[in-house]
């Protein structure tokens, strides 16, 4: 979210036009996140109506034949996985606004190591699974959504780690001068990737509540 | 935050990022950097890991051993030839080294033809890619076109099996659908929308290149279907069809997953940019009315096309780890498809459309040098018809799939749709209203939009009528339906757009003869090829099939050699272009048609970084013929650019 300023020579440019291009760079992180999560919601929405569609049509009763569920323990530990992760963005994204790096870089690795821990165990529960994956409507919409999870799994902790590595090589680039202080453009646009990124976690945290009460607790 | 039209003297950039001045290089040097030659290794190198470690994983299982049909292979051939594809041209190297905390690094700047086969990150230079790459879609589904229409000559002597001939059928389809979606928003939305809106570039170039690159490799995975044997389901893709099918499945799904990330992404950019990026002056009721279209469109691409690619890739697990999303038999459901399918399926239909309205809105001002009639009735008109094409999808369902009590609400909204098509239309009305026209070549298909849309949407809205509906389902009636609105409404508006701007785009004047010679051969037969349409379908000839009723023959065969014609109609565009361009080039006036828009008040060529100054504007760009109207901009320079002068001019601001 961050592929807008440097990545191109720029031409000559008055400082209001530089003004006017960092706010506009700004602004598109800011909505380039909000509509990440409209895009993600309607992904999900797919998802979501797929269940319903065959739950709701029962096709020669073989939407969940035995109540048969996935196994709950790695349910339970992937979702507290995502939970913690998205706990930790808002902590970090907290503490990075009162001006501690340190804090929010300590959170940040927590939180992609809890992505790399529900990601493995995401796959992991594949051979976990006590059901063959078209023996029913609920075994394919689970196995659809796992491998969403997947990719969504690999898609957040990218981001955070990406952030994070940011965060390092940026403080050099500054001169030591940390990246919560200095009104560098580079500065800037890292303050807003890590607050689009906070938004998107938060997103996501919500998204997993609703598809974990689907497949693990309905 | 505004500019003012005084301006500072100029600062270099921050010293602590400083801008690398780009390297130079030409065609024949650096080609041991990635581009397409590059790209093509890198995907037939992928292509080969994939099918192997598809072999390797999978191979054992029981039901693949059996069916002697390594599903998983297939699809992990295509999903590593896309990886090498991407890592062939560069798409990865930046998020690559964002792991590792780096930033982009300066762009090297190639000229000449090299820029083109490369990931390159200026807007109008994918736009040209795009342009280059809707053509090779366009031209290869007007081939299997033509052998659809060779096989309906006779309805017993037959060219192809019937097998053969759904599989060309639904590889055209899908084809032209895949190409259909980006045939504006990529070449002439990548290029226009950000000199439209006074910006120097897009808000996120390398996303920008990555949904060409990736467009384009879905060319090959569709294509790839071929190969493996076709696939038998048209370009909808229904369930059990698709369960039952062979290989050539793995590349239809995958292949619109693929375009779809495509969709999403370059939709996601374009929005981006106009949300942020415009200059600054330009409010909403200065957004040009072609950037409006845009912004519908990618708005659309962003919010339905996710259902696409989750629909497909429900059906490549239906088809690879055996799981029944579309399996009624285990506790799935055919119509989950039709349902998901055509939740995208819609808002398609109006991702080819708005971007056509957006054309003729742009160009009929100029040609009738009248302002555009009621700007913000055509505005809302798109907003309307982008919202509303969430809520009509259920009208393919009006056969199956739907509980009957629903049809009447779907059977509404549908009709509902037709009222802000219809200001879009009315808009066009009222502008050429009393209007001296020049008929000019882009004006020309501007006005054949208007003709076919007409024909094309009221058939429509027989077709939105349940009793109609059910009458001439799957026949060739709604074949030629979606024709005259896909083909007669958005593809004359490409050309009217690709008319229009070419000069911009290549700096060359397009032969006027030629152009005419074009437009006047498609324009007649595409009508005398889809009009019998509605009468063959009528009739009661159905679509898919490749045999038909004796006593239709006649109105096959004048569809067939009308067909022909009008394949033959674009081998003169294509000779307009090589003989404009590259045979007698001639250049071309800076601003040829007069307009007022902002994209004709740089120079041609266009620089790297469009505008010198960003502009401030002051108006919006329809107020033609209007004496003493303000100016239209301010480019910083004291430059103006006047209603009733299309040139620059060095007047003070008023």
């Amino acid at each position: 979210m961050t592929d807008t300023i440097k990545n191109s020579d720029r031409p000559s440019s008055t400082p209001e036009e530089q003004e006017f291009e960092l706010r506009a760079h700004i602004g598109s992180i800011w909505s380039g996140g909000r509509l990440f999560i409209a895009m993600y919601t309607f992904l999900d929405a797919s998802l979501v109506f797929s269940y319903f569609y065959l739950r709701s049509s029962n096709n020669g009763l073989l939407w969940r034949p035995n109540h048969v569920t996935a196994p709950t323990s790695y349910g339970w530990g992937i979702y507290t996985m995502i939970l913690l992760m998205g706990l930790m963005a808002f902590y970090g994204q907290s503490r990075l606004r009162k001006g501690s790096v340190f804090d929010w870089q300590i959170a940040g690795w927590i939180g992609v190591g809890a992505g790399l821990v529900a990601l493995m165990l995401q796959i992991w529960e594949f051979t976990a699974v006590p059901f063959y994956p078209g023996s029913s409507g609920y075994a394919s919409t689970f196995i659809g959504y796992s491998v969403m999870n997947i990719g969504t799994l690999v898609v957040v902790t990218y981001w955070l780690e990406t952030a994070l590595a940011r965060s390092y090589r940026l403080r050099k680039e500054l001169g030591g001068v940390s990246p919560v202080l200095s009104m560098h453009e580079s500065a800037q646009s890292f303050r807003a990737n890590v607050a689009a990124m906070t938004y998107f976690f938060g997103f996501i945290a919500l998204a997993s509540t609703l598809l974990f009460a689907m497949f693990y607790l309905l | 935050m505004t500019i003012s039209a005084e301006r500072p003297t100029e600062v270099e950039s921050s010293p602590v990022s400083p801008v690398a001045i780009p390297e130079k290089r030409g065609w024949g040097s650096g080609w041991l950097s990635q581009h397409l030659g590059t790209a093509i290794l890198g995907g037939f190198l992928g292509y080969i890991f994939g099918h192997w470690l598809g072999n390797y994983i999978a191979s054992g299982y029981p039901y693949i051993a059996n069916s002697g049909q390594n599903s998983v292979a297939d699809l992990l051939a295509l999903l590593f030839m896309v990886v090498g594809w991407l890592l062939g041209i560069g798409a990865l190297n930046y998020p690559l080294a964002k792991m590792v905390g780096r930033e982009a690094k300066s762009e090297v700047e190639y000229t000449g033809w090299s820029k083109y086969v490369r990931y390159n990150l200026d807007h109008k230079v994918v736009g040209l890619q795009y342009v280059v790459g809707v053509l090779l879609f366009f031209f290869t589904g007007g081939l299997l076109a033509m052998a659809i229409r060779t096989e309906l000559l006779n309805p017993t002597t037959h060219v192809f099996s019937a097998d053969t001939y759904i599989k060309i059928v639904s590889e055209h389809g899908t084809i032209m659908m895949m190409m259909a979606t980006s045939v504006v928003v990529g070449p002439l939305g990548n290029y226009f929308v950000p000199l439209m809106i006074g910006a120097r570039r897009m808000a996120f170039p390398r996303i920008e290149a990555f949904s060409f690159w990736t467009f384009l490799v879905g060319y090959a995975v569709i294509f790839s279907a071929l190969p493996y044997g076709g696939f038998p389901t048209g370009w909808t893709g229904y369930a059990p069809l698709q369960t039952q099918a062979g290989p050539g499945m793995i590349s239809y799904l995958f292949g619109f997953a693929i375009i779809g990330v495509g969709m999403m992404t370059a939709g996601f950019n374009i929005a981006i940019t106009i949300v942020n990026y415009r200059a600054p002056g330009m409010t909403w009721s200065r957004v040009p009315v072609f950037v409006w279209g845009i912004l519908s469109t990618a708005a659309l691409l962003v919010l339905a096309t996710p259902v696409l690619f989750s629909a497909g890739l429900f059906g490549i697990l239906d088809k690879t780890v055996q799981t029944a999303f579309f399996v009624s038999e285990h506790g799935g459901s055919s119509y989950l498809w039709e349902n998901l399918f055509w939740f995208f399926g819609h808002p398609e239909v109006y991702i080819m459309a708005l971007p056509g309205f957006g054309i003729i809105g742009e160009i009929i001002p100029v040609f009738t040098r009248k302002p555009l009639f009621a700007y913000r009735i055509a505005a809302a008109g798109m907003i309307g018809v982008a919202l509303l094409s969430f809520f009509v999808w259920q009208h393919h369902l009006f056969q199956s799939g739907i509980d009957p009590d629903m049809r009447p609400l779907f059977m509404l909204t549908t009709e509902l749709i037709s009222i802000p098509t219809g200001f879009i239309f009315l808009v066009g009305m009222g502008t050429l209203y009393r209007a001296k026209i020049r008929f000019e070549v882009p004006m020309l298909f501007c006005m054949a939009v208007y003709f076919n849309f007409l024909i094309g949407g009221i058939s429509g809205v027989f077709l939105s009528d349940v009793p109609v509906n059910v009458t001439v389902h799957g026949g060739f009636f709604v074949l030629s339906h979606f024709h005259y609105t896909i083909m007669g409404g958005l593809i004359f508006a490409f050309f009217a757009g690709l008319y229009f701007w070419l000069p911009k785009m290549t700096g060359r004047t397009m032969n006027k003869k030629l152009g005419l010679w074009h437009f006047w051969t498609m324009f007649v037969f595409f009508n005398l090829t889809f009009f019998p349409m509605f009468i063959i379908g009528l009739l009661g000839q159905p679509r898919r099939v490749f045999t038909y009723a004796k006593n239709l023959q006649s109105w096959n065969d004048f569809s067939s050699v009308s067909a022909f014609l009008l394949g033959a109609s674009f081998l003169i565009f294509i000779a307009n272009l090589m003989w404009s361009l590259f045979i007698k080039p001639q250049k071309s006036p800076a601003n040829p048609w007069d307009s007022l828009g902002l994209e004709w008040q740089t120079a041609t060529p266009i620089p790297r970084h469009n505008f010198d100054r960003i502009p401030v504007i002051m108006n919006d760009p329809y107020h033609y013929s209007e004496v003493g109207a303000p100016a239209l901009a301010n480019f910083g320079d004291g430059g103006t650019v006047h209603s009733d002068s299309s040139t620059v001019s060095s007047d003070p601001v008023e």
